[in-house]
């Protein structure tokens, strides 16, 4: 077993852990809020390990590029939708609030 | 079978929280779910088209990693305005 397999095997056992322990965070917290802290290490920590992995054994060639690339749209996407996501909840519990506090009695 | 396809099966038992929250949370948590089961699945075609030797396949992920920033988007605008 050369060193790339090696290199290989511990970064795909790296990431692959790495989404497994925020599947399980996202199950686990209570609010919407705390499950989407996970999100960030699931989309930037993980596809980073992986697109590392495809690039030691195929260098920068075709599937190492895409795989590049796949992994950085995964990383510019997350904070993106991390943030509407939060946003959407937040006027969704604002609105509630508000409309709450307007009801006569 | 190598790593990369250990790892590709090992990686869609995570959904299987995914779909607990998409099915026992609210909307909101829903969504959440639906984002990291789409982070899932784009890394799941990562490492399948690494382990059957396809580099056509890099474009499933690629093309899914698209897709999902779009979809989390418009159902994020959903929430937020009508559901």
């Amino acid at each position: 077993m050369s060193a790339a397999s090696i290199v290989e095997v511990v970064l795909i056992g790296f990431g692959v852990a790495v989404e497994l322990a925020c599947c399980v965070g996202v199950l686990v917290m209570e609010d919407a809020y705390d499950k989407l802290h996970y999100l960030g290490p699931a989309a930037i920590v993980g596809p980073f390990a992986i697109a590392v992995a495809v690039v030691v054994r195929e260098a920068l060639s075709q599937a190492g590029i895409k795989a590049l690339l796949t992994a950085a749209l995964l990383i510019v996407a997350s904070p993106v939708l991390s943030h509407a996501t939060a946003r959407a909840l937040y006027i969704r519990q604002r609105d509630h609030v508000e409309s709450t506090s307007r009801r006569p009695g | 079978m190598n790593a990369w396809l250990i790892g590709a099966t090992v990686l869609v038992l995570g959904l299987v929280p995914c779909a607990v929250v998409m099915l026992r949370g609210s909307v909101v948590e829903a969504l959440v779910g639906l984002q990291m089961a789409g982070v899932l699945q784009t890394i799941v075609l990562l490492l399948l088209a690494e382990g059957f030797h396809r580099p056509p396949f890099f474009d499933l992920a690629l093309v899914l990693a698209l897709l999902a920033l779009a979809g989390g988007l418009v159902f994020a605008r959903m929430l937020e305005r009508w559901v």
